[in-house]
């Protein structure tokens, strides 16, 4: 990453006895789209208003652009922030709002008009700079949100879970709207949800937070399929996590045996656990035993079966009482199997996802 | 609050009918009872307004008590201090209830209702009680001037301070304070407090959020505030005869003395008329400013 925009260095802030962000580091850089993801009270609202200038930290650095701007006052820091509720001037049009922060920077009212003009037309709200906020849809007020931060040319735009008063089918369609938004202005996003599919679909990465503490900080592609912790494999994607005893290491590999020469295989994490939690995505998952008989084998009784569409959801609860949940393409080779049935389900080794609970949250190192 | 004061067009034209018999079935007491002891008096006043001579026996109709009270230079001089003390309280009403009403609405925290209850409570305080109060502090030899004295700020005792326009003001910026209050109030607790922090994020500061956000949005309450006390204040005469002296003398004070001092019935019931004539005018144009206000939200 070349320069950072943004720079959170060793941030804490606490109300009363709680802790909302917990000794918290973070590089975003230029142009990133960046989401910090997680539960609710797990810091991350905090940590945006920490940037954005509402919260001043107890603890730590917030630099911006090279810059501290640690106590320097919302008005005064050159990033804007789009609002849960979108907080709208009810008694303006779309073009007084969109206007109201360039008028504030003594922007010359042609000049003004003309970027209200363009940023009316970037964000598709051609037309509708008279009308009020009350006589839009839920999505339009949504844009002119956008488009009331974005026109001040922000370091960076702060987006406070903004898509969280829509429906589903608007919201998808305002996930890749705010995505182009984001590539055509070039502007740095950091996101604040909960909602794992929308920071997934839209983000270079994210920064999963639980506890007012970053558990992992990676890539969309590596948070899936490299979790390091359990909250994390949990949290993003469907949480299918057994524990077993640690038969033998052998190699990079460990293996745990079960009864009917069933076993598990994972890479081996190294030092010397005796037991293992291992979490497994259900794509990866096949039902019926593979012939080469590398990777995990493991046997277990159908629990229930449903039709999704596009996919099959199969549970199978194995001999040790827990359950894996299996996802099948629906397509011709999709097994044919009804609840009580025995059945053996493999993956490959590289599929055993290692998130030892009792390792806790890991800190990121600086990337 | 707004609201309930100012109702909303019906929706549904086809049952316009049926829907504005059933209010009506429901308010034929209340109208009654509005019809006999309130408009009825108003009436007979009115007719009083156009008479002359009733005690002299050789009585009639006629305009004379209007032409003489609006023609009248001491009256006009009257009506001109009328509202300069009506608006100056209505003034310093606002200016202390629109802070008051801030903190109550989102700074008072648990302390919100508690605060609340002690500004209707304190409107329940008999105004003689009040006036007399405000007497002793305002007074020669009130609690002001002593200290003032007392600290060597002034070596006379202020005179001006009790039986004057200043005094008045004073007495009557407190005594409508909770209708000023309470409106204001209810249209703050309808905005939501995100609005404050977009404002200072798209880089106001306190007062331009004040003047731009703020201030609009609570441009109706502050009309229902309008509508609420400025006529009160500007028909009061408990205050002024209480503190006003000779310069604080106010309409109110004149109809008083009209009807009780000169005994002058037809000249006080039509000075009384023309009173209700403003005030109605007033009110009219606070109505339409607050719902013109409320429609543009």
């Amino acid at each position: 990453m070349s320069e950072p925009m943004i720079v959170l260095d060793r941030v804490s802030r606490s109300f009363g006895e709680l802790c909302a962000v917990d000794d918290v580091s973070l590089e975003i850089g230029a142009g990133e789209f960046f989401s910090m993801l997680g539960p609710s009270g797990c810091g991350k609202t905090t940590t945006l208003r920490l940037i954005a200038g509402f919260e001043e930290p107890d603890v730590g650095r917030v630099m911006l652009a090279g810059e501290d701007v640690t106590l320097v006052s919302p008005r005064r820091r050159n990033v804007n922030m789009v609002f849960q509720d979108y907080a709208l001037f009810p008694h303006m049009s779309v073009a007084e709002n969109v206007e109201f922060g360039l008028r504030l920077r003594r922007v010359a009212r042609d000049q003004a008009r003309e970027r209200v003009a363009e940023m009316l037309t970037v964000v598709q709200l051609e037309g509708l700079g008279q009308r009020r906020p009350a006589e839009l849809s839920g999505g339009q007020r949504q844009r002119v949100a956008l488009a009331r931060a974005l026109v001040n040319k922000p370091a960076a735009l702060l987006l406070d879970e903004p898509l969280g008063a829509l429906d589903l089918k608007l919201r998808r369609e305002m996930q890749l709207e705010l995505k182009r938004i984001q590539k055509t202005t070039g502007t740095t996003f950091v996101y604040v949800t909960h909602d794992q599919e929308e920071a997934l679909t839209m983000s270079d990465r994210i920064a999963v937070m639980e506890g007012g503490i970053v558990q992992q900080l990676a890539d969309p592609r590596t948070l899936y399929e490299q979790p390091r912790t359990a909250f994390v494999a949990g949290f993003i994607g469907t949480s299918n996590s057994i524990r077993l005893e640690v038969s033998r290491r052998e190699g990079e590999l460990a293996v745990m045996e079960l009864d009917q020469g069933m076993r598990v295989v994972a890479p081996d994490p190294g030092g010397s656990a005796p037991r293992l939690r291992i979490t497994v995505r259900p794509e990866k998952i096949r039902i019926g035993g593979s012939s080469n008989g590398a990777g995990s084998r493991i046997r277990g009784q159908v629990v229930e079966r449903i039709y999704l569409g596009s996919l099959s959801q199969t549970v199978v609860e194995i001999a040790t009482g827990e359950r894996l949940v299996v996802h099948e393409l629906n397509d011709d080779e999709a097994a044919a199997v009804a609840p009580g049935d025995q059945v053996t389900l493999s993956w490959a080794e590289r599929h055993s996802l290692i998130v030892d609970s009792d390792d806790g949250p890991q800190r990121e190192e600086r990337s | 609050m707004e609201s309930a004061s100012l109702p909303l067009g019906r929706r549904h034209r086809g049952e316009r009918r049926r829907s504005l018999l059933r209010p009506l079935a429901f308010m034929s007491l209340p109208m009654a009872i509005l019809g006999l002891f309130f408009l009825a008096p108003m009436l007979v006043m009115l007719v009083i307004a156009l008479q002359y001579g009733i005690l002299s026996g050789q009585s009639g109709f006629t305009l004379t008590n209007f032409s003489d009270v609006l023609g009248d230079e001491l009256y006009r001089e009257v009506a001109l201090t009328t509202v300069q003390i009506a608006t100056a309280a209505m003034v310093i009403q606002l200016l202390l209830a629109v802070p008051l009403a801030y903190v109550l609405a989102f700074k008072a925290g648990r302390w919100e209702i508690p605060l609340l209850l002690f500004f209707v409570l304190a409107d329940e305080l008999n105004p003689m009680v009040r006036i007399y109060a405000w007497r002793m502090l305002l007074g020669r030899e009130g609690l002001i001037n002593s200290a003032l004295l007392d600290i060597g700020l002034i070596e006379q005792p202020i005179d001006a301070l009790l039986f004057s326009k200043f005094a008045v003001i004073v007495v009557l910026s407190t005594s409508y304070l909770t209708y000023t209050v309470i409106p204001i109030y209810a249209a703050m607790k309808a905005i939501d407090t995100n609005m404050f922090e977009a404002a200072r994020d798209l880089g106001a500061g306190w007062w331009t959020t004040f003047r731009r956000v703020l201030l609009p949005l609570i441009a109706p309450g502050i009309f229902v505030a309008l509508l609420l006390v400025y006529i009160p204040l500007f028909t009061d005469f408990a205050s002024p005869a209480l503190v006003g002296g000779t310069e604080g003398y106010m309409l109110g004070n004149a109809v008083n003395d009209l009807v009780l001092e000169s005994g002058d019935l037809n000249g006080g019931a039509a000075m009384s008329m023309l009173m209700l004539l403003a005030a109605g005018v007033f009110a009219v144009i606070a109505y339409r400013l607050a719902k013109i206000k409320q429609l543009e939200q």
